[in-house]
């Protein structure tokens, strides 16, 4: 039996919380769309792209309105292009970036992903001539996104694709240079990289998984910052409330929210005979103020995110949303863990711009969390070489701690440390993340080969 | 309740619905049931509440096809009890009896919170009959000058869409200043049970 305040509760968290479903991803296999040519393959990829999603965004709606929740974005990911376009050239590759464009307007989708290749342990010629196409197929696109997995634990690190990511990240930049580099903020580099996830830029359908299905990335951090806040009033005297209470609030607080998120998604796909496959727990922000991760970190105690203990309140945050969510849903997978992208939450952005978050309390903070450096607006003049150490660091933790990682890093042309960008809606605004020790890290990087993959045992 | 389970029907039974009124005291139930019990009755289902001090159930239950509201009747009147019993029987028609009352697809939870004052539950209900909406159940709180109440509504007859019908309760919610709002009922089953269905 429902009592009244339960219901109450729920009504709270829905309609004054702000309580949404952050993305419903549906993901295409597109392997089997190879054709004889570039023509006729970009042919087969529209048309199995529209046959799946035709009635996608129209059926997100309709669930939305049904149950009253928004559903923010309808995305789609598709079988990494690398594998579907094998033997391709650079030019074949822009044209299917192109196709891809097409058929996410045509079926009315917010963006696309799996403009990728996977890569961590070699590169085919048809790797490196997709490699190639990324600056140009997505400076000429607007909603694909691309990433590329660079490492993982089993394979290693290979190091020649990561000298390669530290020109391709500069390149994306400056061909978007009028759009303050908007290009580097669709690529993204992974070690581990789930092919569930549902969020972008790093969505994909990996080779492991049926035709199409359905996955469904919740969000929450507003949700839980009120729900903190709730708890901390009730208790005004000091003492009255320690931490192990205010981990299970988040836990309860999580499980509901996941209940709707996989709710949402579950009756999308029934409606569309779609698989339903894995609600991805991660607390993703966005810049709406009162949607932020970062404001957790203020409510559970530090008055400056980046401060010690930062990472302690990141690694059970986590760890309590895992908790709520893994419970609450029949199929977990994706990334599940909290967000830090710095540019899409405000209260991140600010910590930059105030100097209390560094790059490399922000590294340390990856450590406990996923996904890595997401959405770090770098100075313009960061070389290639120091943006591929950036991101070695970045790969180095998920590979030892088996782990996802990944960077998205932005070095915004022409702005330096203190300057400030902004691409607007939910890719958000950010000062300029001062980096240091800039061009000191070219010797390691020109090393190219292979960093092995790591022991897995004496775990220390 | 407001989260109703399909309660279990003998088709070959003859079914009837009990409904008891008095005030409250300990032993109300164990008095009811024993005069159903005494007459080979089956409790399938029993709802009760309390308020202002009395007592009001209503019970759902299978008899022998011999037995007859006037038997029933008269075993309840036998109960020797300090407080005097309103009851009122209805026996159920074997077709209805075949329909399972479990919740249909389009069941809504609507919420209503404001000051409190005359004319609230009418209002709602009102604004419910208007637009052919049954309600299943509802549940009243009054804390600190308050109103509360919560709703299980059938939306299945409904003769406007969920969009117009959203939209007529925001007018109604503006012009009562009452805070109204509805969602499907699956929300809350989901947030609040851990069974998923």
């Amino acid at each position: 039996m429902l009592r009244s305040d339960q219901i109450l509760a729920t009504v709270e968290m829905i309609q004054k919380e702000n309580l949404d479903v952050r993305t419903v991803t549906m993901g295409i296999n597109l392997l089997d769309c190879r054709g004889g040519d570039i023509e006729e393959t970009c042919q087969k990829i529209h048309t199995r792209i529209v046959d799946y999603a035709g009635e996608f965004v129209a059926t997100c709606d309709s669930m939305s309105k049904k149950y009253g929740i928004p559903v923010v974005n309808k995305r789609i990911a598709v079988t990494p292009i690398a594998f579907v376009g094998a033997g391709f050239f650079r030019d074949d590759f822009v044209r299917i970036a192109q196709t891809l464009d097409q058929a996410a307007t045509d079926v009315g989708v917010d963006i696309l992903g799996g403009y990728s290749a996977q890569v961590e342990k070699g590169m085919t010629n048809t790797d490196l001539e997709f490699i190639a196409s990324i600056p140009e197929a997505l400076a000429q696109t607007e909603k694909v996104c691309s990433s590329i997995n660079i490492g993982t634990t089993q394979k290693g690190i290979n190091m020649d694709a990561l000298a390669m990511m530290g020109h391709t990240i500069k390149e994306l930049a400056e061909r978007t240079a009028d759009q303050g580099g908007f290009g580097a903020a669709k690529f993204v580099v992974f070690c581990n990289q789930p092919g569930d996830n549902p969020f972008m830029a790093g969505a994909i359908h990996g080779v492991e998984e049926a035709d199409a299905v359905l996955n469904v990335g919740v969000s929450g951090p507003g949700v839980i910052a009120r729900a903190l806040e709730r708890l901390i009033q009730k208790h005004p005297e000091p003492g009255s409330l320690q931490l192990d209470e205010l981990a299970e609030e988040i836990k309860q607080t999580t499980f509901r929210v996941t209940r709707c998120g996989e709710l949402i998604g579950r009756a999308v796909s029934r409606s569309l005979g779609i698989e339903f496959g894995v609600v991805d727990l991660s607390l993703a922000p966005t810049p709406t103020i009162g949607d932020s991760v970062g404001e957790i970190f203020k409510i559970l105690g530090v008055d400056a995110i980046g401060a010690p203990g930062s990472t302690a309140i990141l690694a059970m945050l986590n760890d309590a949303v895992k908790k709520g969510g893994i419970f609450a849903s029949k199929t977990v997978g994706g990334l599940s863990g909290a967000f830090i992208p710095v540019m899409e939450d405000a209260m991140l952005a600010e910590a930059v711009g105030d100097g209390t978050l560094c790059l490399e309390k922000l590294e340390a903070m990856t450590c406990v969390c996923s996904v890595g450096l997401d959405m770090v607006a770098i100075p313009g003049s960061v070389d290639a070489d120091t943006i591929a150490a950036i991101i070695a660091d970045e790969m180095a933790l998920g590979m030892i701690n088996s782990k996802t990682t990944a960077a998205r890093l932005i070095p915004v042309p022409g702005k330096e440390a203190g300057d400030s960008v902004s691409f607007g809606g939910l890719f958000g605004a950010s000062p300029i993340m001062p980096i240091r020790n800039i061009g000191k890290s070219s010797r390691f990087i020109a090393w190219g080969g292979r960093m092995p993959a790591p022991i897995h045992s004496f775990k220390n | 309740m407001l989260i109703q389970s399909p309660s279990g029907v003998k088709s070959m039974r003859k079914q009837m619905i009990i409904s008891v009124m008095s005030k409250d005291r300990p032993g109300i139930i164990a008095d009811i049931t024993g005069a159903i019990y005494q007459l080979g009755g089956d409790v399938a289902d029993l709802n009760q509440t309390v308020l202002c001090g009395y007592l009001t159930m209503i019970l759902s239950v299978s008899f022998t096809p011999e037995v007859t509201k006037e038997d029933l009747l008269a075993s309840i009147s036998h109960i020797k009890t300090s407080s005097r019993f309103e009851v009122s029987i209805k026996e159920l028609d074997p077709k209805q009896q075949d329909k399972v009352p479990g919740p249909p697809e389009e069941t809504y939870i609507l919420t209503v919170q404001g000051p409190n004052k005359t004319g609230i539950v009418h209002g709602v209900s009102l604004f419910c009959y208007n637009h052919n909406i049954n309600i299943f159940d509802l549940a009243t709180t009054l804390r600190n000058d308050q109103y509360t109440m919560a709703l299980q509504l059938d939306l299945k007859h409904c003769n406007t869409s969920l969009a117009t019908l959203q939209q007529e309760l925001e007018d109604y919610s503006k012009q009562s200043g009452l805070t109204i709002l509805m969602q499907h009922n699956d929300i809350f089953q989901v947030t609040n049970e851990v069974t998923l269905h």
